[in-house]
């Protein structure tokens, strides 16, 4: 039960800060099917960093993580300003600039990681290696039965996230600013008219998107395989999108689909590894999500509501 | 009185157009002035400019006697200038405060360091705001749940709350009931009389005699002249904004009922959301009659239109044309069996935009033999020459013939080349919907002529429109629908406009 | 107000401007400007661009290349690369023609695995002679392909979903079902992917020994050079070709002018999907031979782009899908000789595509200063 709780918060907290991205992107009306590729692009940038900062910063491995992390949200949001740029001032067609900036993503950071490894650290590898990320056991609420699984083991990358994810809905829901974005997801005109700039603001919406992204990317790459390597392009990027959808473009509800697609995970494996079945069986407990994602889109595709102007130009 | 805006020599080009053409215009303070003109004579460009939405070449704008530059909407906002929009500009799924308070929000902060939308005193605001003018909105509703009037209520009340001084209103009366027009009419003279300098731009006549001081008139981009209204007849307007004079009535023919053509029987409609737009409505319809189906935008004309062409499926009752029960077949077949329809959205229903003229001409027919062989191998040819006839017959304008996309032709003659399309259907019956909506004097004009020729031909024509001179024109009896229930079916003769706009309200839904 | 064009302004309106064949000279101008972006970065790395261009063509056998291994020549190379590019053509063709319907196929990688997985367990481990087997993988392609292209379609008309999200999930549910199948039933102990196919069962012939040669025959190439007429003609010149175009540029009018959308959006699909499988028949049981257990083929997702800087037509698809498969085929070549990563020609191709993205906007741009050209 620990550990399914455990691995659950691992996998869904990092998905959840991705899904924030989306929502923030799509919310002011931007289609971003470039997630994938903006988590990838972010944790190459933050495990680069990694690998060039750990000659410089030596004896603080905390600071390095930390940096790193840092780093990855500006990779992401560097990669994300061009999906924006395509999008608001290219005028491509959304979808399209959104499959061309994936494929883009795993071209580049293949070709990036190869030749740095090659010519900066004078060994042929496609891969950064990381440390494993500091995890915490919180005292007293670790030993609260059940719920205590919460706060045990704890990648401490969580609490990050969730005080971020905090102040993100915060942002979206009570600053005339994430007015402003929802609004432009809507009826972007209405913006203008009240004197906003909506494509500044889609612009900004976008490179939060990939910065939150980045960020999720590399907790991926931390708790996954404490490498960066192109393994990280597993459809995690998807797998948010999923949820978004599933929790109608609200932050509150897509928090709940995470949770779910999270824990439906670890405890399909957790199931798998008790029952002694071969991990291949592990395969059948991934469909779950986008089988639930499918099935409650076929029964509730009326009632989920996408932002009105998603994937409208605006001139 | 005191020069509040003044143009001088604004000229503005869009690719292909001048919009205006070096025009000067002088507002006073505290008046009502009406910019006069055709569709796209320059009247909303020149408002535009005010407004900070475009930005003039040539010339210069003063405010209070001050040359400034309107960059933007929000440069006109700190000049106190505000405006309503044709197209609401308002955000559907947040609330009235929300899309008031848009721009210039009021904050607070949590322990004194974190901003936040203060949406409480706001709605207070609102709320006083709503009382002083007169303006009853609930701050709260979110406004994808009100209707059209309250919503441009909420568009003014956006001006008031940015203490606009200068009021510009786009066309406000469109979307309105004849009772919602008296009503904002009201509520413009008000504005006028608390000290706000009011601009209208329309071109409706009797909405300027009845409210305006002065009206300026614009034709093809030029200025004509200002008038003062008091002393200035309607006709001497409507000449000076077409150019020429326009007989302003039809001589109709004499009216001869034919046998049946449309018989609707207890018909019901819902949305594809499951909402009943229509509500057991039943009509007949003969050869050489027009009828015409009235009422406010949204009260289930455009569904029974729908209906009747299979676009949405019939909840109860049934749809009979030549006495045959058609509410089963497809599209396809209605066409077939001889209903035409032009719709009411030209350019997202009755046209493909990116299809060149060619195609769009024949795609009620592209199926059919000569223009499809016997294999399913289109035969291009044919469409083509199809396409020339109707061009030459109907007059469709357009820049390079059969190949023009229908994207890049005038609303006009978009609506000619629907109309020749529809009308070569040889169909006995022809729904029309809102056939004449913002086309100019004399596009209307062919148009209404074309409905009385095809009456006095033997046609059977259902025309729905939300104007009521067009339907007082040219019906012969006329169906009022509120809420998608029938309110009367009289004669036209038997009824006064005023009659047919209280009963669109639903003022005698009691009695009935 | 009276500006004369500038000598950039010019240049750009001869290569994107209207007129004639403004579509193709965009998509060429387009192509140039990638190539210039790769030059820039190869030169970064010190290489002379000229040569690694150069290279890459006679990598794929469009040139010559200086000395040959044994039982090899330009056209060995040539006949491997057309090898190559068959799965592609069939995969651009597939999302084109969803296009011109106005659907987005992001499917077509799930439906390559999902058609492969199907042909490869019915047919690629059966004992079937050749002469019956070939034809069945074809077949088997094109069912299973159709079948998923169908749901898809039956699942936006019916459902109104969105296709684009339909099929995320419809490539990750099957990408780790046909994994889970692989992992427990067909897996490869040392390669770790399904057991290779039989000989029998497959669409590409290694080896082949013609005029003391060993040529890469794929068989289905002749069919996919068929296919790109036959679609060519099918949507031009025939009434559903019409009605598709029509459904694709406005389905609210196409409803009123009486044409069936629901039918034309799933025949469509059917016909996207059956591409789809044909593309994934053809790679799978042609230039590969066997499936690795949860990738979807990268081939699949560069099929949209490909088929975009094809201007979703299905000629302009094929040479698209030529020339981004002359860079991926040349590529080894080029950086066994150059001394450059491989990865290179995967980011001029997604630099290709990035562009080819915004070859609308090119037009669009170009249109208008025509405009204020005109104008003065």
């Amino acid at each position: 039960m620990d550990s399914i709780i455990i691995e659950g918060i691992a996998f869904s907290i990092p998905l959840f800060i991705i899904a924030i991205g989306g929502i923030y992107s799509e919310g002011s009306g931007v289609i971003n099917l470039a997630l994938e590729g903006l988590l990838g692009f972010g944790a190459f940038a933050g495990g680069l960093s990694y690998a060039l900062l750990s000659s410089v910063i030596t004896g603080n491995p905390l600071l390095l993580i930390y940096a790193s992390l840092a780093f990855a949200m500006v990779g992401g949001a560097l990669l994300a300003s061009l999906h924006a740029l395509m999008c608001i001032k290219f005028k491509a067609n959304q979808v399209i600039s959104g499959v061309v900036i994936n494929m883009l993503s795993v071209a580049l950071t293949a070709f990036l990681a190869n030749q740095i490894n090659a010519s900066v650290f004078g060994q042929p590898s496609n891969k950064f290696l990381l440390e494993i990320f500091p995890k915490v056991t919180v005292p007293l609420l670790s030993k609260i039965p059940i719920l205590g699984a919460l706060f045990t083991d704890l990648y401490t990358f969580v609490p990050i996230i969730v005080v971020i994810a905090l102040i993100m809905a915060y942002i979206l829901y009570k600053t005339p600013f994430g007015m402003h974005i929802r609004a432009c997801g809507d009826n972007p005109h209405a913006v203008a008219a009240a004197g906003g700039n909506v494509m500044k603001i889609r612009f900004i919406s976008v490179l939060v998107s990939g910065a939150l992204a980045g960020l999720g990317g590399m907790c991926f790459a931390y708790s996954i395989s404490t490498t960066f390597s192109p393994n990280i392009y597993m459809g995690f990027g998807y797998l948010a999108i999923a949820a978004y959808i599933f929790g109608s473009w609200k932050i509150s509800r897509t928090f709940l689909a995470c949770i779910l697609f999270g824990f439906a995970r670890s405890a399909g494996y957790v199931l798998v590894q008790k029952l002694e079945l071969p991990s291949s069986y592990g395969d059948l407990v991934l469909t779950l999500p986008y089988i639930v994602t499918l099935v409650l889109l076929l029964f509730f595709s009326s009632k989920t509501k996408a932002p009105r102007a998603l994937g409208d130009v605006y001139e | 009185m005191d020069t509040l805006v003044e143009f001088r020599h604004i000229t503005k080009r869009f690719p292909g157009i001048v919009a205006n053409n070096d025009i000067s215009l002088s507002i006073q303070k505290g008046e009502i002035l009406a910019i006069l003109g055709e569709n796209g004579a320059g009247k909303s460009t020149l408002m535009s400019m005010l407004f900070g939405m475009q930005i003039p070449d040539e010339g210069d704008i003063l405010i209070r006697g001050k040359k400034e530059h309107i960059s933007s909407p929000l440069v006109a906002n700190d000049l106190n200038i505000g405006m309503v929009h044709q197209h609401f500009m308002l955000v559907e799924n947040q609330s009235i405060t929300e899309n008031i308070i848009m721009g210039i929000e009021p904050k607070k902060r949590y322990f004194g360091l974190f901003p936040y939308v203060d949406i409480q005193s706001s709605k207070e605001k609102v709320r006083e705001l709503s009382k002083q003018y007169q303006l009853e909105v609930d701050p709260e509703s979110i406004i994808e749940d009100i209707p059209v009037s309250t919503r441009q209520r909420v568009e003014i009340l956006k001006m008031l709350y940015r203490n606009a001084e200068i009021l510009i209103f786009d066309e406000p009366t469109a979307v309105l009931t004849p009772q919602e027009i008296e009503s904002l009419l009201g509520i413009i003279k008000n504005l006028r009389d608390s000290g706000k300098t009011i601009i209208l731009i329309t071109h409706k006549l009797d909405e300027i005699k009845k409210i305006a001081d002065r009206c300026a008139i614009l034709c093809k981009g030029k200025m004509v002249g200002v008038f003062d209204v008091a002393s200035t007849t309607t006709q001497e307007m409507s000449a000076l904004m077409v150019g020429r004079e326009v007989s302003l009535t039809l001589s109709s023919t004499e009216h001869k009922r034919g046998t049946e053509v449309l018989r609707v029987e207890g018909l019901s409609v819902e949305t594809n959301e499951h909402i009943r737009k229509v509500d057991k409505v039943s009509f007949t319809l003969h050869r050489g009659e027009v009828l015409s189906i009235a009422g406010v935008a949204g009260n289930g004309q455009v569904e029974i239109a729908d209906a009747i062409a299979g676009l949405l499926p019939v909840k109860e009752g049934a749809i009979f044309l030549a006495g045959k029960d058609i509410s089963g077949c497809t599209v396809r077949e209605r066409i077939e069996s001889g209903v035409a329809y032009i719709p009411e959205d030209r350019q997202s229903v009755g046209l493909i935009l990116d299809f060149p003229l060619r195609e769009n001409l024949c795609l009620k027919q592209y199926y059919q033999d000569p223009y499809s062989n016997s294999r399913g191998v289109l035969q291009k040819q044919e469409m083509e020459s199809l396409a020339k006839q109707l061009i030459s017959t109907y007059d469709i304008r357009s820049g390079s013939g059969v190949n023009t996309l229908a994207r890049s032709m005038s609303g006009g003659n978009q609506q000619k080349a629907i109309i020749a399309r529809e009308i070569n259907l040889q169909a006995d019956l022809l729904i029309f919907v809102q056939p004449t909506r913002g086309l100019d004097v004399g596009a209307i004009e062919t148009i209404h002529k074309k409905i009385d020729e095809l009456r006095a031909q033997g046609k059977a024509i259902l025309l729905i429109s939300l104007e009521l001179d067009e339907i007082m024109e040219l019906a012969d009896s006329i169906l009022v629908l509120y809420n998608g229930k029938v309110q009367t079916i009289k004669q036209a003769s038997e009824m006064t406009k005023l009659e047919v706009g209280e009963y669109m309200m639903g003022v005698h839904v009691e009695k009935a | 107000m009276l500006k004369k064009p500038n000598l950039f302004k010019r240049i750009f309106m001869i290569c994107c401007g209207p007129g004639k064949h403004q579509l193709l000279r965009v998509s060429l101008f387009c192509i140039f400007l990638s190539l210039l972006a790769g030059s820039v970065l190869l030169l970064l790395l010190g290489k002379n661009p000229f040569e690694a261009y150069r290279s890459i063509l006679q990598g794929a056998g469009i040139l010559p290349k200086t000395r040959y291994a044994g039982k090899k020549s330009q056209l060995t190379d040539f006949m491997s690369l057309l090898n190559y590019t068959t799965p592609m053509i069939f995969a651009a063709l597939s999302v084109a023609v969803a296009l011109k319907s106005g659907i987005f196929n992001i499917c077509v990688s799930g439906i390559m695995v999902f058609s492969g997985f199907i042909a490869t367990i019915l047919v690629g481990y059966s004992s079937l002679a050749p002469i019956i087997a070939k034809p069945l993988v074809v077949l088997i392609g094109v069912v299973a392909g159709g079948l998923i292209g169908v749901l898809i379609g039956y699942l936006r008309h019916r459902f109104n979903m969105n296709e684009v999200v339909v099929a995320i999930m419809l490539n990750y549910i099957i990408s780790y079902v046909v994994s889970f199948f692989i992992q427990t039933r067909f897996v490869d102990p040392i390669t770790r992917q399904s057991v290779e196919v039989g000989q029998n069962a497959r669409l590409t012939l290694f080896d082949y020994p013609i005029m003391n040669l060993k040529m890469e025959i794929n068989l289905v190439f002749p069919l996919a050079l068929i296919t790109v007429f036959l679609i060519r003609y099918f949507i031009t010149r025939t009434r559903f070709g019409f009605e598709l175009q029509a459904v694709g540029l406005n389905s609210k009018a196409s409803n009123y002018a009486g044409i069936n959308v629901g039918k034309t959006v799933i025949t469509t699909m059917l016909i996207s999907g059956s591409l789809a499988g044909l593309a994934g028949v053809s790679y799978y049981l042609g230039s590969n031979a066997s499936i690795q257990p949860r990738v979807l083929p990268a081939l699949g997702f560069d099929s949209i782009a490909v088929a975009l800087l094809g201007n979703t037509s299905a000629i302009g698809s094929f040479f698209a899908s030529l020339l981004v498969m002359i860079f991926d085929s040349g590529t080894t070549y080029m950086s066994s000789r150059m001394q450059v990563l491989r990865e290179i020609a995967a980011l001029i191709t997604s630099i290709l595509l990035l562009f080819s993205a915004i070859g609308i906007f090119f037009r669009a741009l170009a249109n208008r200063y025509a405009r204020e050209v005109e104008e003065v």
